[in-house]
């Protein structure tokens, strides 16, 4: 169970974001929350497509992670107001109009922590 | 009292008054004189204010029933609050959260599945007018004593709420129940998401800052951690920009878990320098009110803790467990000597262009003083030499802050600039002493152009004169400034403890000083001998103790439970709770789960013991445990069962909800039939039990000692049970229970020996859980014990002079 409830967490997703850029979905977080860290990604969802961290890609303040490369052990900090870029390997689940998307990450504090939102896709 | 406010601070009886308040639990202290105590010294490190949990369980165990007797005389903590000259923050929830078990509601609310806590199930929000009902009751107990007294100047609702749907329904019944039932002064609610929560519900916006919740982090390298606390006057301006700031809780150490790293890590992690940091850039931000949490840590004893914590609830506060200073108690005395001396009540922020990597610096415009202050934060891990845009120079230590006087009118002079910290200012109309903080790299410097270096020693000091008119500058060191007492018309030092009208504290012989502007400097030689060596605690008498386990032992009066096992479920709520029933040969398999640490035993025998409390990133990871039974185990046709639970505390409620379920949560059995279980509750110390048991796994150790209370003596004790090597031990001080202690965690071995249960004939008893392998008698246990040291410690001991 999330300590942040679920209209605060979603902020930290970017309105809007969601793209295909030359074949790989990617979508923007901005930390509007406060200060922390992220301790690791379990999956992205986009509609009915799961993204196991091994296909996710974390890109903050010009740095590029393997999202399971980010662990308890090997959290990055994620301040306020810094952006992070998320990238998927593929397109699938991918559809033009409205999207449900879960990101599905860690934080040391709080353990799972679950973003649920919608957000457009035009191509 | 008239409680008014602007955007800047409050304003009581028509004066600007900074907020600075300590929290304080009178639960964890009980009895008002360990109240009165713990105040007297809040007030002798320069707060104003005490911040007052009202904990809704501590009283009541019956629905309509509240016991303010005694030691849950909540009357006699206000009035101690009152005598000592503090105001009072009410925080009456009726959540509270505070790590106290179902997060201070009564247990009896889980009785009844249909009442739901704080109208939330997990975050999602659920309007229980039944819980509204229930906290009706509470409010129409407990705002009619609060109300009695005229110093509450804020009136908090709820505890760090919110939900997915922030519907204002409930904060918005809560705010009118309070002004229905008399509330006068202003009404706020702590936000701990600093994002403008219930902004609008509320008169004053208020949240919570804590940079460091995980003490495996280091701040001092993750400084980042205080982003939010760097720009949290935007915070304010945008919830309600006609409020004064202010931090409801604001970081003044942590506390420590079950699984934590100690309360020695913490303190150490921490230093004095994280709240210096954290209060100054408060005020940096234009901050008026602030409160400490916590400024006096306590004891989680009895059932107060959820399951979270442990017995010590240290905090790692400036006034600790024991009553005495932790190194952060004389860092907030410091500020709060300058708060005390300058108001700060009244500021703008300045544009100020400045960039210098990890250096933090702001400059506020003081309204009321006519100058301007710059506060200075160096976060590099070395010493810097900051150059300013207006042309000075700051020297600044590694993770220190500084607030810098600018334009600073004085009597005989102008302080244009200075980087040597004020510690206090004492004023008359034509004479003005400053006590300054001796710096070697620091320098004062006047509008006339005179250059005054802080390497000083103590009590060096400079005089101006102009227009009959006396500006003195005294200088001690910063050592001598922990030893130094602010009073508002006098200064004390060399006094480990020194109270408003003079009372001081020694722990042994000094020479003390005074000083106030009428009579200058004084001193007065004190010749103090105190005893204070620990005591040896030996020759137990030794009683196995568990006679529910015993084949003969008539649980027929016990509460029959067929289904729903559950504490609430069985309205046990104490700590230990005792389960039995008979268990025929046929069956092959038991499973069941149990929260937290829990014993099986067939026949007399144990066949399970677990520690299965554990917490994995903040969770509880639920077990549920097979099993096996065979023949050798049933041994007859009807075998007796028992199985002892217990419950370290319900859910503290922050993140999860407050009625998950305790006791044995689940049993089923393979093949599958029904089970009849007989309950009962505590264990045989707290129900007169005497007998001797013929079962080893629970063993009392006795023990007595005497205390020689002495007038005007104050001292904080504690039980120390080095390298104790038993698996699980509770601990009880003249009947009350005041410590859990269990080896796999190995956060606590000290626990106080809480001064309001102390006698000058004491009785300890300890009951260790403990499987014995080889020991068959209680004489042979008592033949082990004897080389096992627990010994009573002194933490402080001050003799009180006059």
């Amino acid at each position: 169970m999330p300590i942040v409830p679920e209209f605060l967490i979603k902020r930290i997703y970017q309105k809007g974001s969601l793209k295909n850029e030359a074949g790989k979905i990617t979508l923007m977080l901005k930390n509007v929350l406060g200060p922390g860290f992220i301790s690791g990604f379990d999956f992205i969802r986009i509609n009915d497509s799961i993204y196991g961290a091994d296909k996710v890609k974390f890109i903050t303040q010009g740095k590029e992670f393997n999202a399971k490369d980010i662990t308890e052990r090997t959290p990055i900090a994620f301040r306020l107001g810094q952006e992070g870029k998320i990238i998927l390997d593929g397109i699938e689940g991918l559809i033009e109009g409205l999207n449900k998307i879960t990101i599905e990450a860690f934080n040391p504090e709080a353990g799972r922590v679950s973003i649920n939102i919608q957000d457009n896709f035009a191509a | 009292m008239k409680i008014e406010y602007d955007k800047y601070s409050l304003i009581i009886d028509g004066k600007r008054t900074f907020i600075r308040s300590g929290a304080f639990h009178y639960f964890r202290s009980p009895g008002s004189e360990l109240a009165q105590d713990r105040f007297r010294k809040l007030k002798a490190c320069g707060y104003n204010t005490v911040d007052i949990y009202f904990y809704w369980q501590y009283h009541s165990d019956k629905r309509g029933e509240c016991d303010f007797s005694g030691i849950k005389d909540v009357r006699k903590v206000l009035q101690a609050a009152k005598d000592c000259g503090l105001f009072v923050i009410a925080r009456p929830g009726p959540f509270i959260n505070a790590e106290v078990s179902a997060g201070g509601f009564p247990l009896w609310f889980f009785e009844d599945k249909t009442i739901i806590p704080r109208n939330r199930v997990g975050t999602e929000y659920q309007y229980s007018p039944k819980y509204m009902e229930l906290i009706k009751e509470w409010y129409d107990t407990i705002i009619p004593i609060i109300n009695e007294f005229d110093n509450i100047i804020l009136f908090q609702i709820e505890n760090e709420y919110a939900t997915d749907e922030m519907d204002e329904e409930y904060m918005k019944e809560l705010y009118e129940m309070a002004r229905e039932r008399g509330v006068k002064c202003p009404i706020f609610h702590n936000d701990a998401f600093f994002a403008g929560l219930w902004a609008d519900v509320v008169d004053i916006y208020a949240l919570d800052l804590y940079p460091y919740i995980n003490p495996k982090q280091n701040w001092k390298k993750d400084h980042f951690c205080f982003d939010t606390l760097d720009n949290v006057e935007d915070i304010f301006r945008c919830a309600n920009p006609n409020t004064p700031p202010f931090v409801a809780e604001m970081q003044a150490g942590w506390f420590d878990k079950w699984d934590g790293l100690g309360y020695d890590h913490i303190r150490e992690a921490l230093g004095d320098e994280h709240i210096n940091i954290m209060t100054k850039t408060a005020l940096s931000q234009g901050v008026t009110m602030f409160n400490h949490y916590m400024a006096v840590g306590g004891t989680s004893w009895g059932n107060i803790a959820s399951d979270e914590v442990y017995t010590s609830y240290e905090f790692t506060a400036p006034i600790n467990e024991y009553g005495s200073f932790n190194p952060n108690f004389y860092k907030v005395k410091e500020i709060n000597s300058f708060l005390k001396s300058f108001g700060l009540t009244q500021t703008e922020p300045v544009d100020f262009d400045f960039y210098e990597e990890n250096i933090y610096a702001k400059i506020r415009k003081d309204l009321e003083n006519d100058c301007e202050w710059l506060f200075i934060r160096n976060l590099n891990e070395e010493e810097k030499t900051v150059e300013l845009p207006f042309n000075k120079t700051v020297v600044i230590q590694p993770y220190d802050m500084k607030i810098c006087a600018k334009d600073l009118k004085l009597y005989a002079t102008e302080i244009e600039f200075s980087d040597i910290e004020i510690f206090c200012r004492l004023r008359n109309e034509t004479e003005e002493t400053f006590f300054l903080i001796s710096d070697k790299n620091a320098n004062l410097y006047t509008k006339d152009g005179k250059r005054i270096s802080g390497d000083k020693k103590d009590f060096d000091n400079i005089v101006f004169e102009k227009g009959g008119k006396i500006t003195r500058f005294v200088f001690i060191t910063r050592n001598s400034a922990k030893r130094a007492w602010f009073f508002d018309d006098k200064i004390i030092f060399d006094a480990d403890l020194a109270y408003p009208d003079g009372t001081i504290g020694l722990s042994s012989s000094s020479e003390v000083g005074y000083y106030d502007l009428k009579y200058g400097f004084s001193k007065r030689s004190f010749l103090v001998q105190i005893e204070n060596k620990p005591i040896v605690l030996t020759n137990p008498k030794v009683r196995f103790c568990a006679n529910e386990i015993d084949l003969d032992f008539d649980y027929s009066k016990w509460k029959s439970v067929t289904k729903n096992f559950d504490a609430a479920s069985c309205r046990a709520f104490d700590e230990f709770i005792w389960y039995k029933g008979k268990l025929p040969k046929t069956i092959k398999e038991i499973t069941l789960s149990a929260r937290h640490l829990f014993a099986i035993y067939i026949n007399g025998k144990e066949v399970l013991s677990r520690n299965s409390y554990k917490i994995e990133q903040l969770k509880q990871v639920p077990e549920t445990l097979q099993v096996h039974l065979d023949e050798n185990l049933l041994t007859k046709e009807e075998n007796e069962l028992t199985i002892l639970v217990q419950n370290l505390g319900f859910d503290k409620g922050f993140s999860g909800d407050t009625n998950q379920p305790r006791g044995l949560v689940t049993f089923e059995t393979i093949p599958d039939m029904p089970v009849e279980l007989f309950v009962s509750q505590k264990l045989s110390l707290e129900k007169g039990i005497k007998e001797e048991s013929n079962s080893p796994y629970l063993v009392n150790a006795h023990f007595e000692f005497d205390i020689d209370f002495r007038p005007d003596e104050i001292f904080g004790k504690y039980l120390y049970l080095k390298e104790f090597p038993y698996r699980r031990a509770t601990i009880f001080l003249n009947g009350h229970k005041i410590g859990r202690f269990i080896k796999r965690t190995s956060v606590q071995d000290k626990f106080y020996l809480i001064n309001t249960f102390l006698e000058p004939h004491n009785s300890i008893d300890i009951v260790i859980w403990q499987r014995h392998k080889n020991i068959l008698s209680s004489w042979d246990f008592k033949t082990e014990i004897k080389n096992v040291i627990i010994e009573i410690g002194n933490d402080n001991y001050f003799k009180l002079l006059h």
